[in-house]
């Protein structure tokens, strides 16, 4: 298990990340999110040993992380950690053996790696030489070859299209179903919302919302109603309880403000002959994120 | 289990040495070095004839001046090679008129023709004609001789030999008495004969001190620009990244300086089996002689422990300048800063280079003598004055002494910059992080 342990770190007189306390366990997949400059990579740093937190503490499996134990843990930074004038092939000889791998090793896993994600051609091509998207998943493919134990992932879908994000995610699931704990970290909220069970949003170094993602929809009291009928947008404007109506090309989203108003709701689209659709869902998780950092924020 | 040490050692090498860059620097060189060792064969192959005799054609209308003149250019000639060797002059009497040998002259192109006459005061005068321009050392050579017949022929004229005349001439006999008895006459031509060999032995040092400089500037600054270094530091440690860099950046240069020898002895050994002739105007001579008069003084003797002492302090030097190199690189984010911050070293290296080539002209002056205590320039200038004896073996063993010391220091408190500096990606605020994190505990 991760444990992060009122942490604390400063810059100067400047508060990076501020008493943060979350836990991972093994199999899981954690989403650390925040806004730039919200104290993510610090965090990522102190968790990789590259940052002393000014206080708290971080095990792994109950160990201070040190270079003892950094084989068995994955890095993937958000921005490019390659060296441009190496091939794909010396790259990852040259990061596999700092993750203590021998050669054969990691030609094994790196041909494996290439097939999975379609660029077995690539092998002997110099980095700089790749699209952004192809660096990417190199990048991605360095920081998992030795299959860890602990994997943070900051940014990991940046410059991919949706085939390769989907490339991607089995393979975060294969290590996760393996026993790996993943940390992982993205502005892309349907990718949180997607991968993660828990999270943890920081805000100026702080937690400003933590826990299972289905409990905090769940507390989150403002729902959306998606309908389809022969209403209009101030009828449903006048129903009290009702925050907004965003119109649609076929359809209104309407956001109250709790689950009580949904009968009210109901009654003025009952009224209409022609309703197709009355559905009530959750807020997504960039909803919350936007309502919960934006309050904070104007703080 | 690897050594992530060694790995990165051997990586850093690899880096530098596995490039098409390095074989065709070092194919240069080769050619460079080997080529210069053999400069008469190669000039040779392409037609050029160091051995070819210069031509002079003589008209002499005085009738006595062919012989003198032909004397004296070769007790000239004696002078400037300082030994008797076989004239580079053939000078014949020309028989025909002087439209003549100039029609000759432009045939054949490099010939020199020199007509004698007297003029009115019944003194020598001599025309000297080519076809294009004179090499400059045969123009003073030949204008010299023609003086010293003149002065012959005048002085003949009052009844003085030449005989008499060269006596008049030569050099006074002068014996030299050093009461110190540690001293030698031989030692004391050494200031000239030094400041002739210092440059070209201490050249390789200063060029593979910027190498070194270089190299690990450039491989901290690609792994800290393209972010590579996050990764690299979450696996190994900062002392032992540092460690390798430095490591690497010595075996680079210290193989460089090991090829650099090895063409100069491929060059000797080619121009030996070549049978090589003497290099322009005799300097293959030259060095023969200069390699004797060292060997005859007393530095001959003491060179049994002047080259240790000397290669020690060179290869603790490299070690302080790659340290200051590693130092700064991790201080910068882009190769320009680090250009910009590895100026002042480049400064350092070329006063104490500059300083070794003058030390003669200080005379063993206390502040000579201080400077050459100071790492960085120590390792040229302390030994440049060791062998001009203007300091001892202990001032040389100190100077060692003092560079180990300033390493040490290096160590101690650049790493903690290190640390600090090599994830660090701003500039802003940047001294005051360093003396931060040199007055740090937590970073020992």
């Amino acid at each position: 298990m991760l444990k992060i342990e009122n942490v604390t770190k400063y810059y100067g007189d400047f508060l990076a990340v501020d008493n943060l306390s979350f836990e991972v366990k093994e199999g899981e997949i954690f989403g650390l999110l925040g806004i730039n400059g919200a104290g993510k990579t610090t965090t990522f740093r102190m968790i990789m040993g590259l940052l002393e937190p000014n206080s708290g503490m971080i095990t792994l499996a109950d160990k201070k992380i040190d270079y003892s134990v950094t084989d068995k843990i994955g890095f993937l930074t958000e921005e490019r950690s390659l060296l441009t004038k190496m091939t794909v092939k010396e790259q990852c000889l040259f990061y596999g053996a700092l993750k203590g791998m021998s050669d054969k090793e990691i030609l094994k896993r790196l041909d494996e790696l290439l097939e999975k994600f379609g660029i077995t051609n690539y092998k002997d091509k110099k980095i700089k030489e790749l699209s952004k998207g192809n660096q990417q998943k190199i990048q991605f493919i360095t920081a998992i070859m030795n299959k860890p134990k602990l994997l943070i992932l900051d940014e990991p879908f940046s410059g991919l299209d949706p085939f390769n994000i989907e490339l991607f995610e089995n393979e975060i699931n294969i290590l996760a179903k393996e026993g790996s704990i993943i940390i992982f970290s993205s502005h892309r909220m349907e990718h949180v919302e997607l991968f993660c069970k828990k999270l943890v949003v920081l805000l100026k170094g702080k937690a400003v919302l933590e826990g299972e993602i289905k409990t905090i929809k769940q507390k989150y009291r403002k729902k959306n109603i998606f309908i389809k009928a022969d209403v209009t947008k101030d009828e449903l404007l006048q129903i009290k309880g009702v925050l907004n109506v965003i119109e649609k090309a076929d359809e209104f989203e309407v956001k109250i403000e709790s689950n009580d108003i949904i009968d009210d709701v109901f009654k003025v689209v009952s009224k209409h002959s022609d309703v197709t659709k009355f559905v009530v869902e959750e807020p997504s998780l960039n909803e919350i994120f936007v309502a919960k950092v934006g309050e904070q924020y104007e703080k | 289990m690897r050594n992530k040490l060694n790995y990165l050692i051997g990586v850093s090498l690899k880096r530098k040495m596995k490039t098409k860059w390095f074989l065709i620097a070092n194919i240069i060189l080769a050619i460079l070095i080997v080529g210069v060792i053999n400069i008469d064969s190669v000039i040779n192959f392409f037609g050029g004839d160091f051995n070819e005799k210069q031509k002079i054609y003589i008209i002499d209308n005085t009738n006595e001046t062919y012989n003198l003149f032909e004397n004296q250019l070769l007790t000239y000639e004696i002078s400037l090679n300082g030994s008797e060797s076989e004239s580079s002059y053939e000078i014949t009497a020309y028989e025909d008129g002087v439209d003549e040998v100039k029609e000759l002259i432009s045939e054949e192109g490099n010939e020199i023709a020199l007509i004698f006459d007297t003029d009115e005061d019944n003194l020598l005068k001599a025309t000297v004609i080519s076809d294009g321009y004179i090499d400059t050392i045969d123009y003073q050579l030949i204008v010299s001789a023609i003086n010293s017949a003149k002065t012959v022929l005048a002085l003949n004229n009052l009844q003085i030999t030449e005989e008499e005349y060269n006596q008049i001439y030569s050099s006074a006999n002068i014996e030299r008495v050093i009461l110190d008895e540690t001293k030698t006459g031989e030692d004391e031509d050494m200031n000239t004969i030094m400041s002739t060999v210092f440059p070209v032995v201490i050249l390789p040092f200063f060029m593979l001190t910027i190498f070194l400089v270089q190299m690990i500037g450039a491989e901290v600054n690609d792994e800290k620009t393209t972010k590579g270094m996050e990764i690299i530091i979450s696996n190994v440690s900062p002392k032992t990244h540092f460690s390798a860099k430095v490591i690497a950046g010595n075996i680079f240069v210290l193989s460089q300086g090991a090829l650099l020898l090895i063409f100069s002895i491929v060059g000797l050994l080619i121009r030996r089996l070549s049978g090589g002739s003497n290099i322009i105007n005799g300097v293959g001579d030259e060095v023969s002689s200069v390699i004797s008069d060292i060997m005859n003084s007393s530095i001959g003797s003491q060179l049994i422990y002047i080259i240790p002492l000397t290669l020690l302090l060179m290869i603790l030097t490299f070690v302080s300048y790659s340290l200051l190199a590693g130092i700064l690189a991790s201080m910068t984010t882009t190769i320009e800063d680090f250009q910009q911050l590895q100026t002042p070293i480049m400064i350092i290296s070329l006063i104490g280079y500059y300083l070794s080539m003058m030390a003669g002209l200080f005379k063993g002056a206390i502040i000579i003598r201080v400077l050459s205590y100071i790492p960085l320039i120590s390792a040229i200038l302390s030994p440049s004055l060791l062998v001009l004896g203007q300091i001892g073996v202990i001032d040389v063993i100190l100077s060692i002494m003092i560079t180990i010391g300033f390493n040490y220091l290096l160590i101690k408190y650049g790493l903690k910059i290190y640390k600090v500096g090599i994830l660090n990606y701003s500039s802003s605020g940047l001294w005051k992080k360093m003396f931060k994190a040199i007055k740090s505990k937590e970073n020992q």
